[in-house]
C-alpha cells in the first residue's frame, strides 16, 4: 500500500520553546489515522505543519512523496485542511460557498459536479441557499467537511471535527468521516474524544507533551495497556499507571 | 475564472455590504444636506440686509445742492437694486423709543438713530451723530459676522452721499478727492513665476488656491483610513473564523491572496472615496462660496497656476501609489491582527499616518513648513498626494516626482514583506509564538534569574 503521509523526525520550535519533538509517523493510503491528546499536547501543530500552514523547524513531511517545506503547491493541490471551530463566509449561501471553493480547483462542467457533490454531502436540503450565518453549528461542519471533501483530495486533514457538536450531529458527522474513508480518501484527524477515535479510527496515535508515545490500531493499543477503553489506554500512556 | 477574480469577487462582495454602502450614502447625503444649510445660511447673509431708521424726519439737512434726508439718501442707495414698490421692505421708518420692539418686530438686521443734534451738528459743520442699533440673536457663524459689518459700510455710504451733497460742484468733489487722498495706490503688481500681473494679490492668490485645494488632504485622509480599515478588518474576520487558514491551505499562491484583497480593498475604498469626495463637493462649494469677491475673480489659469492633463495624471498617479502605500501597511498591521475587534484596534497607527499630513498640508503646507516638518511630511507617504496639488501649481515638479518615487518603493516594499508574512507563521500563531518574541522572552527570564 502506497504510503500518504510519511513523517520524519519533524520538530517544531517557537524560539527556545519545542513545541513538537521529533515526531516520526506513516499515514497509508486509505487509512483513517486519528491523534489523541489533550490541550497544548501538539496536535494542532503537527497538523497546520502537514497542512503547509506552519514551516517545519527541522525534520521533513511527505504526501504522497511531495515535500511539504519544498512542493507546498503541489501538496496544497493533494490535501483538504479542516481547522478546528472553522467557520465560512457568512454573507453567502451555502451553495456560493461550495461555489467560491471549487472556482480554485475547476471550472466549467467539472466545476459544477464539484459543487453539486459537495452539496450533497452537506445534505442540508433546502437550507444549502440560505445565508451562512442562518446555520446551526452543525449545519456550518456538515457544509465545511463537505467543502474539504468534494475537490476529493488525496489526503484530508481534519482538527477536532465534531468539538463542541451536540450527540446527533457528532454522529452524522462520524458516519460522513467513515463514508469518505471507504471512497478511498486518506484521513488525518485530530481528537478529544477517545470514544470517536476507537469507532472511526483505523490507527491512532497518542500525543502529550509534543511527543508521539505510542502507534496503533485501538485493539492492539487495548491489548499492549491491557485496557478495556482507548482513554484508560491513553491515560495509562500518559501518566505511566 | 482565475484565482485572483475569484478572490476580489468575493472580497468586493464581502465588503459592499448593504450596511457598509447605506453608511456611506448617509454621510453623502449628510454632506450634502450640511451644504445646502450652509449655502442657505450664506444666501441669507448675503441678500440686502433690512435696516430700520429713527428720528430722521426733523433732521432734513438743507446743502448746497438740495436738501439731505437719510432715510430718503438709504432708499437712494437701495434703488440700484432693488424695484421702486419694494424699497419700503427693506427701509423701514422706527420709533427711537420703542426702537427694541420695532426691530425684533419687523425683522430688521439693525436699525440707525439719528442724533437729536444730528442736523444742527451738521449745518454747524460739526460732525453729525448715527448710532447703529443691533439686536443679538443666536444666529450663526455666517449671519451673526456678516450683519454687523454691513452696518458700518451703510454708515460709510451715507457718508459720502452727504459729503458730496454738501460738498456741491464736481470741480469742488475732484479738489475736496485730492486733499483727502493725494495719493492713488489701488493698483497693485504681483510677481508670479517671475512674471508681473496687476490688480492681483498673493492673498487673493492664496484664498482661491485654498478654496481650490482644502479638501484634497480631506478626502485623501478619508480614503486612506477607510481603505484601511477595510483591509485590516478583512483580515481580522478571516482570522476570528478561521477561513484563513482554509485559504491558505487550498492550491492558491499566497502573492494571489494578497494581490486579490489588495485590489478588492483599494476597488471598494475608491468606489466609497469617491462617493465621499461627491459629498465633499456639494459641502465644499457652499464653504467656498462664502470667500470674499477677489478671490473669484481670480483666474488661476491667467497667473499660470492652473493645472493641465499631465499634471491631472500626476496626481491620479500619486494618489494610486498612497492608496497602495496604504494597503502595505494594512496588510502588514491586519497579520498581527488576532480577530476582527483587535483589527479595529489596528487602523489607529495608520489613522494617525493620515491625520498629520492631512492637518501640515492644510494649515501650513510644504512651502510653508521648517525642515523637520518637510522631512516628517516626506516620510509619510500620505503627504505626497495632500501636495501635489499645490506643488504642480507652484511649478515644483522634483518635489511630486520625488514623492512619486519614494511612494512606489514604500508601496512595493510592504506588499514584499505582506507577502513574506503570509509565508511565515505569523498569520495564524501571531506575535505571541513567534520565535524571535519567545527569545526575547526567555532571555527576559534569564535576566531575571
Amino acid at each position: 500500500m502506497v504510503d500518504a503521509l510519511v513523517l520524519r523526525d519533524v520538530r517544531k520550535s517557537y524560539g527556545q520553546r519545542e513545541a513538537v519533538h521529533g515526531v516520526s509517523l506513516t499515514v497509508k493510503e486509505g487509512e483513517v489515522f486519528g491523534l489523541i491528546g489533550h490541550n497544548g499536547a501538539g496536535k494542532t501543530t503537527m497538523l497546520r505543519m502537514i497542512s503547509t500552514i506552519l514551516k517545519i523547524t527541522s525534520g521533513t513531511i511527505e504526501v504522497y512523496g511531495k515535500d511539504v517545506a519544498k512542493e507546498s503547491d503541489a501538496v496544497r493541490s493533494m490535501i483538504s485542511y479542516l481547522p478546528e471551530d472553522a467557520g465560512a463566509y457568512k454573507d453567502m449561501t451555502g451553495r456560493k460557498y461550495l461555489t467560491f471553493i471549487a472556482n480554485f480547483f475547476a471550472s466549467g462542467a467539472e466545476k459544477e459536479a464539484m459543487v453539486q457533490k459537495g452539496i450533497e454531502l452537506a445534505d442540508l436540503g433546502d437550507r444549502i441557499d440560505s445565508r451562512i450565518d442562518t446555520y446551526s453549528k452543525g449545519m456550518t461542519r456538515r457544509l465545511l467537511i463537505a467543502r474539504a471533501i468534494m475537490s476529493s483530495p488525496k489526503l484530508a486533514i481534519l482538527d477536532e471535527v465534531t468539538s463542541g457538536l451536540d450527540v446527533i450531529n457528532a454522529f452524522e458527522i462520524r458516519e460522513v468521516i467513515r463514508q469518505i474513508a471507504d471512497s478511498g480518501v486518506t484521513i488525518v484527524m485530530s481528537s478529544h474524544n477517545m470514544f470517536e477515535v476507537d469507532m472511526v479510527c483505523d490507527r491512532v496515535g497518542m500525543v502529550d507533551q509534543g511527543n508521539l508515545i505510542d502507534v496503533g490500531t485501538p485493539a492492539e493499543l487495548k491489548e499492549k495497556y491491557g485496557k478495556e477503553t482507548l482513554e484508560e489506554v491513553f491515560v495509562a500512556a500518559v501518566k505511566g499507571a | 475564472m482565475t484565482d485572483l477574480t475569484n478572490i476580489v469577487r468575493k472580497e468586493v462582495k464581502e465588503l459592499l455590504t448593504p450596511g457598509s454602502v447605506a453608511s456611506v450614502l448617509v454621510m453623502v447625503v449628510l454632506f450634502a444636506c450640511l451644504g445646502n444649510i450652509i449655502g442657505g445660511e450664506v444666501e441669507k447673509s448675503t441678500a440686502l440686509p433690512i435696516i430700520g431708521v429713527a428720528n430722521y424726519e426733523d433732521e432734513t439737512i438743507d446743502t448746497v445742492s438740495g436738501e439731505w434726508n437719510a432715510y430718503e439718501a438709504l432708499k437712494n442707495i437701495y434703488r440700484k437694486s432693488v424695484p421702486p414698490e419694494d424699497l419700503d421692505k427693506y427701509i423701514i421708518p422706527m420709533n427711537k423709543d420703542t426702537i427694541y420692539e420695532d426691530l425684533t418686530a419687523s425683522g430688521a438686521n439693525f436699525a440707525l438713530i439719528l442724533d437729536d443734534n444730528f442736523k444742527e451738528n451738521i449745518e454747524s459743520e460739526k460732525r453729525g451723530l448715527i448710532d447703529i442699533i443691533y439686536v443679538y440673536q443666536p444666529s450663526g457663524m455666517i449671519n451673526g459676522t456678516v450683519s454687523s459689518t454691513i452696518g458700518p459700510l451703510i454708515v460709510s455710504s451715507l457718508n459720502s452721499d452727504l459729503s458730496s451733497m454738501i460738498i456741491g460742484s464736481e470741480t469742488e468733489k475732484e479738489h475736496v478727492k485730492f486733499l483727502t487722498t493725494p495719493i492713488d495706490g489701488s493698483t497693485s503688481i504681483t510677481y508670479i513665476k517671475g512674471e508681473p500681473h496687476k490688480d492681483v494679490t498673493p492673498s487673493d492668490i492664496s484664498s482661491k488656491l485654498t478654496s481650490q485645494t482644502m479638501f484634497i488632504p480631506i478626502i485623501i485622509m478619508i480614503i486612506i483610513m477607510m481603505v484601511g480599515s477595510i483591509v485590516i478588518s478583512s483580515m481580522g474576520s478571516e482570522k476570528e473564523n478561521k477561513t484563513l487558514e482554509t485559504l491558505l491551505t487550498l492550491p492558491i499562491k499566497r502573492t494571489t491572496i494578497v494581490t486579490g484583497k489588495i485590489i478588492a480593498a483599494a476597488t471598494v475604498g475608491l468606489i466609497f472615496g469617491l462617493a465621499y469626495m461627491l459629498g465633499m463637493s456639494f459641502y465644499l462649494t457652499s464653504i467656498t462660496s462664502m470667500g470674499s469677491t477677489a478671490e473669484h475673480a481670480v483666474d488661476l489659469n491667467e497667473l499660470g497656476l492652473g493645472l493641465g492633463l499631465a499634471d491631472y495624471a500626476l496626481i491620479a498617479v500619486s494618489m494610486f501609489l498612497a492608496i497602495a502605500c496604504a494597503l502595505g501597511i494594512c496588510m502588514i498591521l491586519g497579520a498581527f491582527a488576532k480577530n476582527y475587534k483587535s483589527a479595529q484596534t489596528m487602523t489607529m497607527p495608520l489613522s494617525i499616518l493620515a491625520i498629520i499630513p492631512m492637518f501640515i498640508t492644510m494649515f501650513a503646507g510644504w512651502y510653508g513648513a521648517n525642515i523637520l516638518i518637510k522631512a516628517v511630511l516626506f516620510i509619510i507617504p500620505f503627504s505626497h498626494p495632500m501636495m501635489a496639488t499645490e506643488a504642480l501649481m507652484n511649478g515644483d515638479l522634483t518635489l511630486v516626482l520625488a514623492g512619486i518615487a519614494y511612494m512606489a518603493i514604500f508601496a512595493l516594499g510592504s506588499i514584499l514583506i505582506t507577502v513574506r508574512l503570509y509565508k511565515s507563521d505569523i498569520l495564524i500563531t501571531g506575535l505571541g509564538q513567534n520565535k524571535y518574541i519567545e527569545m526575547l522572552k526567555s532571555r527576559g527570564r534569564r535576566s531575571k534569574h
